[in-house]
Protein backbone atom coordinates (compact mmCIF):
# COMPACT_ATOMS: atom_id res chain seq x y z
CA UNK A 1 0.00 0.00 0.00
CA UNK A 2 1.40 3.35 -1.00
CA UNK A 3 0.52 6.28 1.24
CA UNK A 4 0.27 9.62 -0.42
CA UNK A 5 3.11 11.74 0.92
CA UNK A 6 4.32 15.20 0.12
CA UNK A 7 7.61 13.76 -1.05
CA UNK A 8 5.94 11.48 -3.62
CA UNK A 9 4.14 14.49 -5.05
CA UNK A 10 7.31 16.57 -5.34
CA UNK A 11 6.24 18.80 -2.50
CA UNK A 12 8.20 19.89 0.53
CA UNK A 13 6.90 21.12 3.86
CA UNK A 14 8.53 24.17 5.45
CA UNK A 15 9.51 23.15 8.99
CA UNK A 16 8.92 26.65 10.37
CA UNK A 17 5.64 27.82 8.88
CA UNK A 18 4.26 24.46 7.64
CA UNK A 19 3.68 25.72 4.15
CA UNK A 20 3.80 23.26 1.27
CA UNK A 21 6.25 24.23 -1.46
CA UNK A 22 6.57 22.77 -4.93
CA UNK A 23 9.90 21.15 -5.61
CA UNK A 24 10.99 22.27 -9.07
CA UNK A 25 14.30 20.49 -9.36
CA UNK A 26 14.54 16.74 -9.29
CA UNK A 27 17.43 16.73 -6.83
CA UNK A 28 16.45 16.23 -3.23
CA UNK A 29 19.32 17.71 -1.32
CA UNK A 30 18.84 21.21 -2.57
CA UNK A 31 17.93 24.15 -0.39
CA UNK A 32 14.39 25.38 -0.93
CA UNK A 33 13.21 28.90 -0.20
CA UNK A 34 9.80 28.88 1.39
CA UNK A 35 7.27 30.90 -0.59
CA UNK A 36 5.54 32.05 2.61
CA UNK A 37 8.18 32.80 5.25
CA UNK A 38 11.23 33.03 2.90
CA UNK A 39 13.17 30.69 5.16
CA UNK A 40 15.59 28.20 3.65
CA UNK A 41 14.99 24.52 4.26
CA UNK A 42 15.40 21.02 2.84
CA UNK A 43 12.77 18.45 1.98
CA UNK A 44 14.45 16.12 4.48
CA UNK A 45 17.11 17.25 6.91
CA UNK A 46 20.38 16.54 5.08
CA UNK A 47 22.67 13.91 6.66
CA UNK A 48 20.13 13.66 9.46
CA UNK A 49 21.23 10.24 10.69
CA UNK A 50 24.92 11.11 10.52
CA UNK A 51 24.47 14.33 12.50
CA UNK A 52 22.31 12.59 15.08
CA UNK A 53 24.90 9.88 15.50
CA UNK A 54 27.74 12.39 15.87
CA UNK A 55 25.98 14.55 18.49
CA UNK A 56 24.91 11.40 20.27
CA UNK A 57 28.47 10.11 20.58
CA UNK A 58 29.56 13.54 21.88
CA UNK A 59 26.78 13.41 24.48
CA UNK A 60 27.81 9.92 25.57
CA UNK A 61 31.43 11.00 26.00
CA UNK A 62 30.45 14.07 28.04
CA UNK A 63 28.17 11.95 30.21
CA UNK A 64 31.10 9.97 31.67
CA UNK A 65 32.95 12.86 33.43
CA UNK A 66 29.54 14.29 34.34
CA UNK A 67 29.01 11.31 36.62
CA UNK A 68 32.56 10.88 37.90
CA UNK A 69 33.34 14.43 39.05
CA UNK A 70 31.47 16.08 41.92
CA UNK A 71 28.57 18.25 40.78
CA UNK A 72 28.58 20.37 43.91
CA UNK A 73 30.61 20.86 47.07
CA UNK A 74 28.88 21.80 50.32
CA UNK A 75 31.17 23.68 52.71
CA UNK A 76 30.17 23.80 56.35
CA UNK A 77 32.53 25.36 58.92
CA UNK A 78 35.28 25.32 56.33
CA UNK A 79 35.09 21.61 55.57
CA UNK A 80 34.10 20.66 52.03
CA UNK A 81 31.77 17.75 51.26
CA UNK A 82 31.72 16.95 47.54
CA UNK A 83 28.82 15.02 46.05
CA UNK A 84 28.32 13.56 42.59
CA UNK A 85 24.95 13.27 40.84
CA UNK A 86 24.46 9.74 42.15
CA UNK A 87 25.55 10.45 45.71
CA UNK A 88 23.21 13.47 45.78
CA UNK A 89 20.35 11.12 44.93
CA UNK A 90 21.60 8.75 47.62
CA UNK A 91 21.32 11.55 50.21
CA UNK A 92 17.65 12.03 49.37
CA UNK A 93 17.05 8.28 49.69
CA UNK A 94 18.79 8.30 53.09
CA UNK A 95 16.53 11.12 54.23
CA UNK A 96 13.49 9.14 53.08
CA UNK A 97 12.49 11.68 50.43
CA UNK A 98 11.77 9.03 47.81
CA UNK A 99 9.62 11.11 45.40
CA UNK A 100 12.32 13.80 45.13
CA UNK A 101 15.01 11.14 44.72
CA UNK A 102 12.94 9.55 41.95
CA UNK A 103 12.46 12.89 40.16
CA UNK A 104 16.18 13.72 40.18
CA UNK A 105 17.12 10.16 39.22
CA UNK A 106 14.71 10.30 36.27
CA UNK A 107 15.79 13.76 35.13
CA UNK A 108 19.54 13.40 35.43
CA UNK A 109 20.27 9.69 34.86
CA UNK A 110 17.37 7.93 33.14
CA UNK A 111 16.37 10.66 30.64
CA UNK A 112 19.88 11.38 29.25
CA UNK A 113 20.68 7.66 29.02
CA UNK A 114 17.31 6.85 27.49
CA UNK A 115 17.77 9.64 24.98
CA UNK A 116 21.27 8.55 23.97
CA UNK A 117 20.38 4.84 23.70
CA UNK A 118 17.00 5.55 22.13
CA UNK A 119 18.47 7.77 19.43
CA UNK A 120 21.14 5.18 18.67
CA UNK A 121 18.38 2.58 18.21
CA UNK A 122 16.27 4.94 16.08
CA UNK A 123 19.20 5.80 13.82
CA UNK A 124 20.03 2.10 13.45
CA UNK A 125 16.44 1.16 12.65
CA UNK A 126 15.96 4.04 10.21
CA UNK A 127 19.17 3.14 8.44
CA UNK A 128 18.76 -0.64 8.18
CA UNK A 129 14.98 -0.97 8.35
CA UNK A 130 15.25 -3.98 10.67
CA UNK A 131 12.12 -4.39 12.84
CA UNK A 132 10.97 -0.93 11.89
CA UNK A 133 7.64 0.20 13.36
CA UNK A 134 7.31 3.85 12.32
CA UNK A 135 4.09 4.48 14.25
CA UNK A 136 5.61 3.37 17.56
CA UNK A 137 9.05 4.77 16.84
CA UNK A 138 7.86 8.24 15.94
CA UNK A 139 5.83 8.38 19.17
CA UNK A 140 8.92 7.28 21.08
CA UNK A 141 10.94 9.97 19.34
CA UNK A 142 8.44 12.60 20.39
CA UNK A 143 8.57 11.47 23.99
CA UNK A 144 12.37 11.80 23.84
CA UNK A 145 12.13 15.28 22.35
CA UNK A 146 9.69 16.36 25.06
CA UNK A 147 11.78 14.96 27.93
CA UNK A 148 15.03 16.57 26.78
CA UNK A 149 14.89 19.95 28.56
CA UNK A 150 13.92 18.35 31.88
CA UNK A 151 17.45 17.00 32.25
CA UNK A 152 18.55 20.58 32.97
CA UNK A 153 16.90 20.17 36.39
CA UNK A 154 20.11 19.32 38.23
CA UNK A 155 21.94 22.29 36.72
CA UNK A 156 19.21 24.69 37.85
CA UNK A 157 19.20 23.15 41.34
CA UNK A 158 22.94 23.68 41.69
CA UNK A 159 22.67 27.24 40.32
CA UNK A 160 19.98 28.03 42.89
CA UNK A 161 21.83 26.44 45.80
CA UNK A 162 25.06 28.28 44.95
CA UNK A 163 23.18 31.59 45.03
CA UNK A 164 20.97 30.96 48.06
CA UNK A 165 23.31 29.15 50.45
CA UNK A 166 25.95 31.80 50.93
CA UNK A 167 26.46 32.24 54.66
CA UNK A 168 30.20 32.82 54.63
CA UNK A 169 32.15 30.50 56.90
CA UNK A 170 29.12 28.73 58.38
CA UNK A 171 27.93 27.14 55.20
CA UNK A 172 28.18 27.71 51.47
CA UNK A 173 27.75 25.72 48.30
CA UNK A 174 30.13 25.64 45.34
CA UNK A 175 29.52 24.08 41.95
CA UNK A 176 31.77 21.22 40.88
CA UNK A 177 33.37 20.55 37.49
CA UNK A 178 30.76 17.91 36.63
CA UNK A 179 28.14 20.61 36.06
CA UNK A 180 29.92 21.75 32.88
CA UNK A 181 30.02 18.24 31.45
CA UNK A 182 26.47 17.50 32.46
CA UNK A 183 25.17 20.65 30.76
CA UNK A 184 27.08 19.71 27.65
CA UNK A 185 25.45 16.26 27.72
CA UNK A 186 22.00 17.81 27.89
CA UNK A 187 22.69 20.32 25.11
CA UNK A 188 24.25 17.66 22.88
CA UNK A 189 21.31 15.28 23.29
CA UNK A 190 18.89 18.11 22.53
CA UNK A 191 20.76 18.97 19.34
CA UNK A 192 20.93 15.26 18.46
CA UNK A 193 17.17 14.91 18.85
CA UNK A 194 16.67 18.09 16.81
CA UNK A 195 18.77 16.82 13.92
CA UNK A 196 16.87 13.53 13.70
CA UNK A 197 14.17 13.59 11.02
CA UNK A 198 11.30 11.30 12.06
CA UNK A 199 9.99 11.26 8.50
CA UNK A 200 12.95 9.09 7.52
CA UNK A 201 11.37 6.23 9.50
CA UNK A 202 8.26 6.40 7.29
CA UNK A 203 10.32 6.82 4.12
CA UNK A 204 12.29 3.69 4.94
CA UNK A 205 9.16 1.67 5.55
CA UNK A 206 7.70 2.74 2.21
CA UNK A 207 10.96 1.89 0.54
CA UNK A 208 10.86 -1.62 2.05
CA UNK A 209 7.22 -2.09 1.02
CA UNK A 210 8.01 -1.00 -2.51
CA UNK A 211 10.76 -3.59 -2.80
CA UNK A 212 8.43 -6.28 -1.44
CA UNK A 213 5.75 -5.40 -3.98
CA UNK A 214 8.27 -5.57 -6.80
CA UNK A 215 9.44 -8.99 -5.68
CA UNK A 216 5.89 -10.28 -5.43
CA UNK A 217 5.10 -9.28 -8.97
CA UNK B 1 1.06 11.95 -14.36
CA UNK B 2 1.92 15.57 -13.73
CA UNK B 3 -1.26 17.37 -12.87
CA UNK B 4 -1.83 20.83 -11.59
CA UNK B 5 -1.70 20.79 -7.80
CA UNK B 6 -3.42 23.49 -5.85
CA UNK B 7 -1.24 23.99 -2.80
CA UNK B 8 -3.94 25.78 -0.87
CA UNK B 9 -6.09 22.66 -0.92
CA UNK B 10 -3.43 20.41 0.56
CA UNK B 11 -1.90 19.83 3.96
CA UNK B 12 0.98 17.60 4.96
CA UNK B 13 1.77 16.08 8.34
CA UNK B 14 4.90 17.64 9.82
CA UNK B 15 6.00 14.37 11.36
CA UNK B 16 5.39 11.69 8.77
CA UNK B 17 4.90 13.70 5.56
CA UNK B 18 1.51 12.17 4.71
CA UNK B 19 -0.48 14.36 2.34
CA UNK B 20 -4.16 15.19 2.81
CA UNK B 21 -6.80 17.48 1.47
CA UNK B 22 -6.95 20.53 3.65
CA UNK B 23 -9.90 20.32 6.04
CA UNK B 24 -11.97 23.36 6.89
CA UNK B 25 -11.74 23.79 10.63
CA UNK B 26 -13.97 25.74 12.95
CA UNK B 27 -12.64 27.32 16.14
CA UNK B 28 -11.73 24.66 18.68
CA UNK B 29 -11.35 21.88 16.10
CA UNK B 30 -8.13 20.16 15.16
CA UNK B 31 -7.02 17.87 12.35
CA UNK B 32 -5.14 14.68 13.18
CA UNK B 33 -2.92 12.69 10.89
CA UNK B 34 -4.38 9.23 10.23
CA UNK B 35 -0.99 7.60 9.80
CA UNK B 36 0.98 8.80 12.81
CA UNK B 37 -1.72 10.35 15.00
CA UNK B 38 -0.11 13.76 15.51
CA UNK B 39 -2.07 16.99 15.31
CA UNK B 40 -1.52 18.67 11.96
CA UNK B 41 -3.56 21.79 12.34
CA UNK B 42 -5.50 23.34 15.13
CA UNK B 43 -7.82 26.30 15.17
CA UNK B 44 -7.63 27.66 18.69
CA UNK B 45 -10.58 29.49 20.25
CA UNK B 46 -10.21 33.25 20.36
CA UNK B 47 -6.48 32.88 19.99
CA UNK B 48 -5.31 36.45 19.37
CA UNK B 49 -7.34 37.94 22.19
CA UNK B 50 -6.34 35.30 24.76
CA UNK B 51 -2.69 35.20 23.81
CA UNK B 52 -2.49 39.00 23.87
CA UNK B 53 -3.79 39.22 27.41
CA UNK B 54 -1.72 36.33 28.73
CA UNK B 55 1.46 37.85 27.30
CA UNK B 56 0.50 41.23 28.76
CA UNK B 57 0.20 39.56 32.16
CA UNK B 58 3.51 37.82 31.58
CA UNK B 59 5.26 41.11 30.82
CA UNK B 60 3.82 42.51 34.04
CA UNK B 61 5.24 39.70 36.21
CA UNK B 62 8.55 39.50 34.36
CA UNK B 63 10.52 42.14 36.28
CA UNK B 64 9.49 41.09 39.82
CA UNK B 65 10.05 37.42 38.94
CA UNK B 66 13.63 38.12 37.96
CA UNK B 67 14.60 40.72 40.54
CA UNK B 68 12.69 39.81 43.73
CA UNK B 69 14.30 37.17 45.97
CA UNK B 70 12.84 33.71 45.38
CA UNK B 71 13.86 32.16 48.68
CA UNK B 72 16.18 32.62 51.61
CA UNK B 73 17.91 30.57 54.27
CA UNK B 74 18.57 31.26 57.94
CA UNK B 75 21.29 29.41 59.81
CA UNK B 76 22.98 30.35 63.11
CA UNK B 77 21.36 33.75 63.08
CA UNK B 78 22.50 34.64 59.59
CA UNK B 79 20.11 35.22 56.73
CA UNK B 80 20.71 35.21 53.01
CA UNK B 81 18.34 35.24 50.08
CA UNK B 82 18.71 35.13 46.31
CA UNK B 83 16.74 36.08 43.24
CA UNK B 84 16.84 34.57 39.77
CA UNK B 85 19.39 37.17 38.70
CA UNK B 86 21.53 36.41 41.78
CA UNK B 87 21.91 32.83 40.53
CA UNK B 88 23.57 34.12 37.37
CA UNK B 89 25.76 36.56 39.31
CA UNK B 90 26.84 33.85 41.78
CA UNK B 91 27.80 31.52 38.94
CA UNK B 92 29.84 34.27 37.27
CA UNK B 93 31.58 35.01 40.59
CA UNK B 94 32.65 31.39 40.91
CA UNK B 95 33.96 31.29 37.35
CA UNK B 96 31.31 29.02 35.83
CA UNK B 97 30.82 31.25 32.82
CA UNK B 98 29.36 28.62 30.51
CA UNK B 99 26.72 27.55 33.02
CA UNK B 100 25.95 31.19 33.81
CA UNK B 101 25.39 31.98 30.14
CA UNK B 102 23.22 28.91 29.57
CA UNK B 103 21.09 29.39 32.68
CA UNK B 104 20.68 33.02 31.67
CA UNK B 105 19.60 31.98 28.18
CA UNK B 106 17.22 29.18 29.15
CA UNK B 107 15.63 30.72 32.24
CA UNK B 108 15.69 34.46 31.47
CA UNK B 109 16.58 35.53 27.93
CA UNK B 110 14.64 33.02 25.82
CA UNK B 111 11.43 33.26 27.88
CA UNK B 112 11.59 37.07 27.74
CA UNK B 113 12.16 37.15 23.99
CA UNK B 114 9.35 34.65 23.45
CA UNK B 115 7.02 36.68 25.61
CA UNK B 116 7.82 39.93 23.82
CA UNK B 117 7.50 38.08 20.53
CA UNK B 118 4.04 36.72 21.19
CA UNK B 119 3.01 40.11 22.59
CA UNK B 120 4.23 41.95 19.49
CA UNK B 121 2.56 39.52 17.10
CA UNK B 122 -0.79 39.45 18.85
CA UNK B 123 -0.64 43.25 19.29
CA UNK B 124 -0.13 43.69 15.55
CA UNK B 125 -3.06 41.39 14.83
CA UNK B 126 -5.35 42.89 17.42
CA UNK B 127 -4.87 46.46 16.22
CA UNK B 128 -4.47 45.56 12.56
CA UNK B 129 -0.89 46.74 12.15
CA UNK B 130 0.37 43.98 9.94
CA UNK B 131 3.73 44.49 8.30
CA UNK B 132 5.67 42.25 5.89
CA UNK B 133 8.50 42.14 8.43
CA UNK B 134 6.25 40.05 10.68
CA UNK B 135 6.91 37.09 8.39
CA UNK B 136 10.60 36.92 9.23
CA UNK B 137 9.86 37.90 12.82
CA UNK B 138 7.48 35.01 13.33
CA UNK B 139 9.90 32.63 11.63
CA UNK B 140 12.66 33.70 14.02
CA UNK B 141 10.21 33.26 16.89
CA UNK B 142 9.91 29.56 16.02
CA UNK B 143 13.66 29.03 16.40
CA UNK B 144 13.27 29.41 20.16
CA UNK B 145 10.46 26.87 20.51
CA UNK B 146 12.51 24.24 22.30
CA UNK B 147 14.76 26.38 24.43
CA UNK B 148 12.54 28.03 27.04
CA UNK B 149 12.91 26.13 30.30
CA UNK B 150 10.92 28.06 32.88
CA UNK B 151 8.95 24.94 33.85
CA UNK B 152 12.16 23.01 34.46
CA UNK B 153 13.49 25.87 36.58
CA UNK B 154 10.28 25.75 38.64
CA UNK B 155 10.88 22.06 39.38
CA UNK B 156 14.46 23.01 40.24
CA UNK B 157 13.15 25.48 42.83
CA UNK B 158 10.99 22.75 44.41
CA UNK B 159 13.86 20.25 44.53
CA UNK B 160 16.31 22.74 46.04
CA UNK B 161 13.72 23.65 48.68
CA UNK B 162 13.64 20.01 49.77
CA UNK B 163 17.41 19.97 49.76
CA UNK B 164 17.54 23.02 52.07
CA UNK B 165 14.62 22.05 54.28
CA UNK B 166 16.66 19.41 56.02
CA UNK B 167 19.29 21.45 57.85
CA UNK B 168 18.40 25.12 57.44
CA UNK B 169 15.47 27.36 58.14
CA UNK B 170 13.92 28.07 54.78
CA UNK B 171 11.85 31.12 53.97
CA UNK B 172 9.91 31.74 50.80
CA UNK B 173 9.86 35.24 49.35
CA UNK B 174 7.62 37.21 47.03
CA UNK B 175 9.83 36.41 44.06
CA UNK B 176 8.57 32.83 44.04
CA UNK B 177 4.98 34.02 43.71
CA UNK B 178 5.93 36.34 40.85
CA UNK B 179 7.93 33.56 39.21
CA UNK B 180 5.00 31.12 39.33
CA UNK B 181 2.66 33.74 37.85
CA UNK B 182 5.23 34.54 35.17
CA UNK B 183 5.57 30.83 34.35
CA UNK B 184 1.79 30.37 34.13
CA UNK B 185 1.17 33.42 31.96
CA UNK B 186 4.03 32.78 29.55
CA UNK B 187 3.03 29.12 29.19
CA UNK B 188 -0.56 30.14 28.50
CA UNK B 189 0.56 32.87 26.09
CA UNK B 190 2.38 30.37 23.90
CA UNK B 191 -0.25 27.64 24.33
CA UNK B 192 -3.08 29.89 23.13
CA UNK B 193 -1.13 31.26 20.18
CA UNK B 194 -2.65 29.86 16.97
CA UNK B 195 0.34 29.56 14.64
CA UNK B 196 -1.54 28.20 11.63
CA UNK B 197 -3.98 31.07 11.73
CA UNK B 198 -1.20 33.66 11.99
CA UNK B 199 0.72 32.16 9.08
CA UNK B 200 -2.40 31.97 6.98
CA UNK B 201 -3.30 35.60 7.65
CA UNK B 202 0.24 36.80 7.00
CA UNK B 203 0.30 34.91 3.73
CA UNK B 204 -3.05 36.31 2.60
CA UNK B 205 -1.87 39.83 3.35
CA UNK B 206 1.59 39.66 1.87
CA UNK B 207 1.29 37.08 -0.85
CA UNK B 208 3.84 37.50 -3.58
Amino acid sequence: MQTNTAKNNHLALCPKCHKLNVLHNASQNEKIKCSRCHGLFYQRKPYSLQFTLAWNIAALIAFIPANLYPIMIIYSLGIGDPSTILSGIGQFVDQGLYPIAAIIFTASIIVPLLKIIGLFVLVYRAHTGIRLRPDKHSKFYHALEFLGPWSMLDVFVVALLVAVVELGFITSVAAGPAINYFTLTVIFTMIAANSFDARLLWDKQQHIENIKEKNDN
Amino acid sequence: MKKKIDLKQLIACQLCDALYEKPVLKQGQSAKCVRCGSIMEERKVNSIERSYHWSLAGLFFLVPAILLPIMGVTLAGQYHHASLLDCIVALIDRGFYMIAVLVFLFAIAVPIVRLFGSFYITYSFKYNRLKPSLLSFFRAFHHLDNWAMLNVFMLGIVVSMYKLLDDTELSVNLGLMAFILWLVSSTMASATLDQDYIWQELEDNFAN
